[in-house]
């Protein structure tokens, strides 16, 4: 690890390798197939990122599956067919990373259609996370205030003149700007004030003039008859505000529990950036910290990685609609997370029952047609057990454990592709495929 | 103590011959677990309120004036209440409640909180699971450091169970004990395929030994593989206990309901668990609230009666305390939209054939308040204290990180 933090996010210095880019595309991504991983390692780490980082055509099949996938969720209303639309687009899209960036800003702004109860508005506000993810956070703040489902979701309408309410004026600066600690209750007191009257009418943002509070507060120290734009701006000039989406970031990307030097020196480069997304991901994902030895496999894989990372690596064809009830089983219903807050992740995915499911998982994907159809005839493969462990765990295991494992394999019925299922089953209810 | 020969009658002959001749290897590793266990094989059982209870609309003071005056448009009327004392009664949902209460199986702890009382929903409920108002650190749980310094007494068991939750709750975490999350029993089970026994058998038994590699501790994949190893046992013990069961009363059709019954059947088991978690969601009423809190109390009371009942029958509740806390109770005032905003100081409930009956501690002032809310005159950390030293027999000094006298509710 290096050791100062001005270092941190310098180049790394790596050979790079099919484990490196494995490390980098679990990362960035949902899984990777054997193809995906030696394009990148062939491609290198600059190339790679490049293409990682400039939005990059999509099929012609893709553009179809995914416009028709959308149109029936908004025809049908039903949003497990916008989870289906979404999933199908993490999994298949040439730009795998601007659905794992609209994915950590949906869990950022999490809101549930469990109360906004609205395909259309799930749908816009999916968009408009997509929207930004190469982009700035600072629009992104901006409108995600005026969004007709967060507006909807923090009960804006009951904030009025008499009566402010403090839902989104609290939520704001807890979770969306700068977190715990960096505010007051009398902050957020005089914040709710400036947002009386940002209404919803026909799910559309309304500026309900007559309710709207136009006295002076204060808010950080700094007064004015500030309106919720003022608010936005001023939560964006807090010194919190890097430090505390540099510490989404690094708990996405990098590692579970990030030290406040990583996060200052993330920060730092969000700060100089002014919150343009692809010159700060650009760095961190070239980064001696990204490539770090203890960064490595040091994240708990959250169900959506876990499930669609498998499906990809082994190519199968998913029903989605079943994998997203799997998911939500799991603990990471997209969508409909289940507080404000979003999902916390790391140790919390697990527990006894989850890690139970994860491993029935395993054994509904290799053994039966539940979540969809796997054909290992495409997988061309010798030294079944070390190819295997090298696409799935990109880890070195002790020789006792490759022992147990082709033992393992040999002991199972059937014929040799079967064994073979028997085998990759048994690598993901391993306790080491929980981690990437 | 409950005997060897008491838990063999208890569990039932017929429940051994379904098993086969001999007694699965659990049967006796339980039956062991049962004659060494303390404190009478007491259990406690903590329901979470979520979303921070509006206690005072829960027990009402309609002895006060100032009650009324706070919330014209949501306060419980004078005739509604189900009366505890000549200046509180229950929010007219909670009739089990009532009950309790006059056959003296509840106790009413007034104004617990702590200082500086933190009206984010996730920081309050971290410091009340934790118990560690002062710090930031959310890396154990108060149950979780009361468990792993008894960590000794439990080899073989299963101590604590979170049920009808995904996560384990904070609560929960330890260093040195795995608690299992159970959501649903039917659900907590290995599938491995459609293989032969013997096929299944290998398969299950490398599982175990690939699970039972040493990491580095603390480790996430230490973690991992201490949670593996308990999933896969515990789920194979839970499987075997739960069929037989017989609630000698009807449960509500409630979630709370289902939950608690669940907890009952494993009381019933003697799998050695001591603590049950169980959680109640929907608390945070900031809005129209009459109806939704009406529907929460009424889901808490008529569970809980239910559930002691149930125990009552199969002669258990004397093991047997539930308690309930919330993250803060609500702002004294209404707000606009008839409901409540986030507050501070609240009452907690304790139910138990054993608890000292009656209502403990006065009622805050409705007047002078801290911003609007409650000041709290007792501090959550001498409930826990009272319920580590009193009923779990665990050392609250040790757990809490500092002696709290023990309220007087047990």
């Amino acid at each position: 690890m290096p050791d100062s933090s001005s270092e941190l996010m310098q180049r790394a210095e790596i050979t790079w390798s099919r484990r490196e880019a494995t490390h980098l595309l679990w990362r960035t991504g949902f899984g990777a197939t054997t193809d995906d991983i030696q394009q990148a390692a062939d491609e290198g780490l600059d190339r790679t990122l490049d293409r990682l980082l400039t939005p990059q055509p999509e099929t012609e099949p893709y553009a179809r599956a995914d416009m028709l996938l959308k149109q029936s969720a908004i025809d049908s209303g039903n949003i497990a067919d916008l989870k289906a639309w979404w999933l199908h687009r993490m999994l298949n899209s040439a730009n795998p990373l601007i659905e794992k960036l609209t994915l950590l800003w949906h869990n950022h702004f999490a809101t549930s259609n469990a109360k906004v109860n609205s395909v259309p508005l799930m749908a816009a506000q999916n968009d408009l996370l997509r929207r930004e993810s190469f982009g700035n956070f600072r629009p992104l703040l901006a409108e995600m205030a005026k969004n007709g489902a967060m507006l909807m979701w923090l009960d804006s309408n009951s904030n009025r003149k008499r009566h402010p309410n403090e839902n989104f004026a609290r939520e704001l600066l807890e979770l969306f700007s700068l977190g715990v600690g960096n505010y007051s209750e009398k902050d957020i007191q005089e914040a709710a004030r400036a947002f009386t009257g940002w209404h919803v009418r026909d799910g559309e943002f309304w500026f309900n003039e007559i309710q709207h509070d136009r006295s002076p507060k204060t808010v950080f120290g700094r007064t004015g008859s500030f309106d919720g734009g003022d608010v936005v701006k001023l939560c964006l000039e807090h010194a919190a505000c890097p430090r505390f989406l540099a510490f989404k970031l690094l708990r996405q990307f990098v590692e579970p529990n990030p030290p406040v030097e990583h996060i200052a020196a993330l920060a730092n480069r969000i700060r100089q950036h002014d919150f343009a997304w692809r010159p700060v991901l650009r760095e961190l994902f070239s980064s001696r910290l990204f490539f770090a030895a203890e960064s490595k496999l040091s994240l708990i894989k959250s169900p959506v990685e876990l499930l669609l990372g498998a499906m990809r690596a082994l190519q199968a064809k998913p029903n989605f609609g079943a994998v997203a009830r799997l998911l939500a089983e799991l603990g990471q219903d997209v969508f409909e997370p289940p507080t404000v807050k979003g999902w916390d992740g790391g140790r919390l995915w697990i527990s006894s029952t989850t890690l139970i499911q994860r491993a029935n998982f395993a054994t509904a994907l290799l053994k039966s047609n539940q979540l969809g159809s796997l054909s290992f005839g495409r997988l061309q493969v010798e030294n079944d057990v070390e190819w295997f462990v090298g696409l799935l765990l990109a880890r070195d295991l002790e020789p006792e454990t490759f022992a147990e494992l082709r033992q393992f394999t040999n002991s199972q019925p059937g014929d040799a592709e079967l064994r073979m299922r028997s085998l990759v089953q048994m690598i993901m209810q391993m306790p080491e495929f929980q981690l990437t | 103590m409950t005997s060897r020969r008491e838990f063999m009658k208890q569990f039932g002959a017929a429940s051994l011959v379904t098993f086969g001749v001999t007694p699965p290897t659990f049967l006796a590793r339980a039956a062991a677990a049962a004659e060494a266990s303390n404190n009478d094989g007491r259990i406690l059982v903590l329901v979470q309120l979520a979303g921070g209870n509006d206690g005072l609309n829960t027990v009402v003071p309609n002895g006060r004036d100032e009650y009324y005056k706070a919330r014209p448009g949501i306060a419980i009327s004078r005739g509604e209440v189900l009366r505890l004392n000549d200046e509180l009664g229950l929010h007219p949902a909670m009739t089990g409640f009532k009950s309790l209460f006059d056959d003296g199986w509840l106790s009413v702890v007034q104004g617990v909180g702590y200082p500086n009382p933190d009206r984010s929903h996730f920081r309050s409920m971290d410091i009340w699971q934790s118990a560690r108002p002062e710090k930031e650190d959310v890396s154990s749980g108060w149950l979780g450091r009361a468990l792993d310094s008894t960590a000794d007494q439990h080899v073989g068991r299963v101590p604590a169970l979170a049920l009808g939750t995904d996560k384990l709750p904070l609560s929960l975490v330890a260093s040195q004990i795995n608690v299992p999350t159970v959501r649903d029993v039917k659900a907590y089970q290995l599938h491995l395929g459609p293989g032969s026994d013997a096929a299944v058998k290998t398969h299950r038994s490398t599982l175990d030994r690939l699970a039972s590699r040493d990491a580095v501790a603390g480790s996430d994949l230490d973690f991992l593989r201490r949670t593996a190893r308990t999933a896969w046992s515990s789920a194979e013990r839970l499987k075997e206990i739960t069929a037989n069961y017989r609630p000698s009363v009807e449960y509500p059709g409630n979630g709370l309901g289902r939950k608690l019954r669940t907890v009952a059947e494993i009381v019933g088991s003697d799998l050695g668990t001591k603590i049950f978690f169980v959680n109640l969601d929907g608390f945070d009423t900031h809005s129209q609230q009459a109806n939704t809190h009406y529907a929460l109390l009424a889901e808490l009371s008529s569970a809980v009666t239910a559930f002691l009942k149930d125990l009552k029958g199969h002669n258990l509740a004397d093991r047997v305390l539930v308690a309930t806390f919330s993250e803060f109770g609500r702002r004294v005032a209404e707000n606009g939209s008839l409901g409540t905003d986030h507050g501070a100081a609240g009452p907690m409930f304790v139910a138990s054939p054993r608890c000292k009956p009656g209502v403990i501690g006065r009622l805050p002032s409705l007047t002078d308040l801290d911003d609007g809310d409650l000041k709290f005159h007792t501090d959550f950390r001498s409930v826990y204290a009272a319920l580590l030293d009193r009923w779990l027999g665990i050392e609250s000094q040790k757990v809490l990180g500092q002696a709290f006298t023990p309220v007087d509710m047990i």
